[in-house]
């Protein structure tokens, strides 16, 4: 019995309910058609039939887009691969950006800019009260 | 006569539209005022017609005239009145009519408080809205009209049922408010662009219109999440459906937005990438309203198919390039010396920041439109489901969720020592703790799944290694959370502190006028609090949430996690436009009865064939009158239902189910805080009564929508207005006025 469960939540996990309710497995779906799906899945599950059968036969009859994710070969990798190569670039771009920001040199006038006087602190102490 | 009205109301509000676009834009050549005025006027006359034409519409749907294709074929005579006005924004070419209006309005709103000042960006800011909102009157003038009708029918074909719902009638309006609000700032950008004015009054104009956008979209998203919790029936919130995806791209763009123009008020930088932003922001939002409106990647919500697609592509094309093309022209003016002193400092956080943001919303939009990439390529359709979205996004939310607690407090320039230990020390010992304590809770799992990831990295199996790193997401997760709580709670106390030495304010004068004092600051710390709970509850909900299914006669009991079920009975209905069998049920948690809830599967006839139309009514028609009768003519729909399915090779029945849920807020039980108990019946027999019943336990998930509330004071109290703002707009527009002269 285990192995006719195992087999059947394997498979109704990776089999998309098509009802057009959100993009979901079989085994998640609420709607009434999720439920006609899951007694067939269980059914090919107790006829003694593995997971990845149950799986070859729907994706043999419906096409590859039954699959709740397509498999990780071919094309598709681009889509399992892509995110991740995309955060590196995102990475070392922003790491380079950074590096460039670092080089530029310092402002001139910040260095030059002379020392406050009395006048100025007492103003800037009014400005920082009412910035609390 | 209303669709004639109709008609004439959207083909005036066009002219005035493409009038004032032209006008306007050729008062950025010719001397006077006269043909901005005319441009501003034009405006104001474009909207005046739309409301007409949104009003002829509602009145079309109120008084069931069902020439009209969009009331024939989203109302009906038994629909209730406020679905009735709702119907508007149900079918395509209605919700149109609904982003013209609501265009038409915010740039109304913008021409009266704008058209005295700004007067240098105002002709090309009048020229940009011009421009989008003829091509939505184009659309509901030309390709999809809301007034097109037929021959006059009966009755109509009615909403669809899961779409009738409190929260489906208030969420579109909402996300369009977003999507709509955020040509506004668009506008005033490709404006300064045009004019060569790239200093800071762009955005200074328009920073409580980002917001209000960003507010209303961000709301808009967990409205439409809180929908889909009660009415599909799967206890989740959020499948990453490329609609679901569509409204959260523009979020995130637009909160990456919101932090980064800070780093330009403040330092100057980042002036392309500000423009970048929000040039993303608006051209995914108008991607996002095409998603939703074409139906080109089947989804939930593509409930209409259309013909708009070929024409929003044209547009969305134009405008990026066209957008795009002009801010490439005008990169010399907008050159600025960017400096960096250390990486430990705000601006490198709040780059950081945008980068995580605009990294998630770049993921979606990829993950999002790849089966269309697909099938282009290799002709094969492909689905991409939750887990695919889940492997990156996850981890680029807890770098998030890090970033959130770092970002307001790290020093500006460079972090000292002195700023790291004063800011830090605290919050990252209670994080730690925090994870420290649910990893310890996991016990044997964490245990597992840690051997799991040493293995799977000594094999280099990355695949693996991510797997059973999952396991210790939600401690990570909860831990960051104790992180920048405890960051933000500090930060306040400090500053309560200070006014209070400084004025000897009591704690509460001394707390609320120092939010009054700089909304946008304290008012972002309220809003990360929120961002804050909802991640809690979507960690919480999603990695330990419990689940059965059974089978049930009445008088049968389910126990699940400390809860137990017993379904006392049910009782049948013929209401509206359904029949349903509604289940009784009796729940207990911990061994305390805490109350009856019921939970319904209805079937919605197809009234189009006749013979169950007439069974039906004759249920209907029957209440009221004899229990067992009417029981009985309930009974013969369900029945005829079933055995029309047999044989009829048409949709039948529209099945929706009602879950019950009971919520958990006592005190009493502070384990079970913000925990839901959450049942969907997923078949009913409506004679024996035999129940197939879904049942899920979600710990916290409330915490979705009480963070919700708590953002929604925050982006409130960041959108009121700021006397400091404003004198700084008012500093800024006297300095671009020096400078031009």
């Amino acid at each position: 019995m285990p192995a006719i469960d195992a087999a059947y939540e394997t498979a109704a996990r990776a089999i998309l309910c098509d009802c057009g309710c959100h993009p979901q497995s079989v085994l998640e779906c609420a709607c009434s058609h999720a439920e006609e799906m899951r007694e067939a899945i269980r059914a090919e599950a107790a006829a003694g039939k593995s997971a990845e059968a149950i799986v070859a036969g729907y994706v043999a009859r419906s096409g590859e887009s039954i699959l709740v994710v397509p498999k990780a070969e071919g094309f598709n990798l681009l889509a399992w691969l892509g995110p991740g190569v995309g955060l590196v670039i995102a990475i070392v771009a922003v790491a380079a950006l950074l590096r460039k920001w670092r080089r530029e040199p310092p402002p001139a006038a910040a260095a030059a800019a002379p020392p406050p006087d009395e006048a100025d602190l007492a103003r800037l102490r009014r400005a920082i009260d009412g910035e609390r | 006569m209303t669709a004639t009205i109709g008609h004439f109301a959207l083909f005036l509000a066009l002219c005035a539209a493409a009038w004032a676009t032209l006008a306007s834009w050729l008062s950025t050549v010719a001397s006077g005022r006269g043909l901005q005025k005319s441009a501003e006027h034009g405006i104001y006359a474009s909207f005046g017609a739309i409301v007409i034409a949104v009003l002829a519409l509602e009145i079309a749907l109120v008084t069931d005239d069902f020439r009209l294709d969009a009331v024939f074929h989203y109302s009906s005579v038994a629909q209730a009145l406020p679905y009735k006005i709702g119907a508007l924004w149900g079918s395509q070419a209605g919700s149109l009519l609904l982003w013209a209006f609501l265009l038409g309005g915010m740039a109304s709103i913008t021409v009266a408080t704008n058209r005295t000042k700004n007067r240098a960006l105002m002709p090309w800011v009048v020229t940009t809205l011009g421009i989008v909102l003829t091509f939505f009157l184009i659309l509901v003038n030309v390709v999809a009209s809301p007034f097109a009708s037929g021959p006059m029918r009966a009755d109509g074909v009615g909403l669809n049922p899961q779409l009738k719902n409190y929260w489906m009638m208030i969420h579109p309006p909402t996300l369009y408010l977003g999507y709509v609000g955020f040509t506004i700032p668009f506008a005033f950008a490709i404006a300064s662009l045009a004019s060569r004015r790239t200093g800071d009054i762009w955005f200074r104009t328009t920073r409580r219109w980002t917001i209000f956008a960003w507010f209303f979209l961000g709301t808009g998203i967990l409205m439409g999440s809180y929908w889909a919790y009660i009415e599909l029936g799967w206890g989740g919130y959020w499948a990453w459906d490329p609609v679901e995806n569509a409204s959260l791209m523009p979020w995130l763009t637009g909160t990456a937005f919101l932090h980064s123009v800070i780093i330009q008020e403040k330092k100057g930088m980042m002036k392309v990438w500000n423009v970048t932003l929000i040039l993303l922001t608006f051209c995914l939002s108008i991607f996002g309203t095409f998603l939703t409106r074409s139906g080109i990647i089947s989804s939930v919500h593509s409930f209409a198919t259309s013909d708009i697609g070929p024409a929003f592509a044209w547009f969305l094309g134009i405008i990026f390039f066209g957008s795009l093309l002009l801010l490439i022209l005008r990169l010399p003016d907008l050159a600025t010396q960017a400096r960096l002193e250390s990486v430990l400092s705000r601006e490198a956080s709040f780059l950081f920041n945008n980068m995580v943001l605009v990294g998630i919303a770049a993921t979606v939009l990829f993950l999002t439109t790849f089966p269309l990439i697909s099938e282009a390529a290799t002709g094969r359709k492909v689905t991409m489901g939750a887990p695919i979205f889940n492997i990156v996004n996850i981890p680029w939310a807890l770098v998030l969720l890090f970033l959130i607690g770092v970002g307001p407090l790290i020093a500006w320039r460079k972090a000292t020592a002195e700023n790291l230990r004063r800011n830090f020390l605290l919050p990252a010992l209670t994080g730690f703790w925090m994870f420290l304590l649910f990893v310890v809770l996991e016990g044997r799992a964490a245990a597992e799944s840690l051997s799991g990831m040493g293995r799977a990295l000594a094999s280099l199996d990355a695949a693996t290694f991510l797997d059973r790193l999952k396991a210790f997401y939600p401690p990570i997760c909860f831990g960051l959370a104790a992180f920048v709580l405890a960051t933000v709670v500090i930060e306040y106390s400090r500053a309560v502190a200070v006014r209070r030495r400084q004025y000897g304010e009591n704690a509460a004068l001394a707390f609320a006028r120092l939010v009054g004092r700089n909304r946008r600051r304290w008012g972002g710390y309220v809003v990360h609090v929120g961002v804050v709970i909802v991640f809690v509850g979507i960690a919480a909900s999603s990695a330990y949430r419990k689940e059965t299914i059974e089978l049930l006669e009445p008088g049968g009991t389910i126990r699940i996690d400390g809860y137990a079920m017993t379904y006392d009975g049910f009782r049948l209905e013929a209401v509206d436009d359904h029949v349903g069998a509604i289940t009784e049920l009796s729940i207990w948690q911990d061994g305390r009865f805490v109350g009856r809830l019921e939970a319904a599967q209805r079937w919605h006839p197809n009234m189009l064939f006749p013979e169950l139309r007439a069974s039906f009514h004759d249920a209907l028609a029957s209440r009221g009158g004899d229990p067992e009768a009417y029981r009985a003519k309930i009974q013969a729909v369900f029945a005829m239902i079933s055995r029309l399915e047999r044989t009829a090779g048409r949709e039948v029945k529209t099945p929706s189910t009602e879950v019950a849920i009971h919520k958990s807020f006592a005190l009493t039980a502070p384990q079970r805080f913000g925990e839901d108990f959450y049942v969907t019946p997923l078949g009913v027999d409506p004679v024996s009564g035999k129940a197939n019943f879904r049942v899920f336990v979600n710990p916290l998930v409330n915490f979705l929508w009480i963070g919700g509330f708590v953002f929604v004071l925050g982006a409130t109290i960041c959108i009121l207005p700021d006397s400091r703002e404003r004198r700084r707009l008012e500093a800024s527009m006297a300095l671009e006025d020096r400078a031009a002269a």
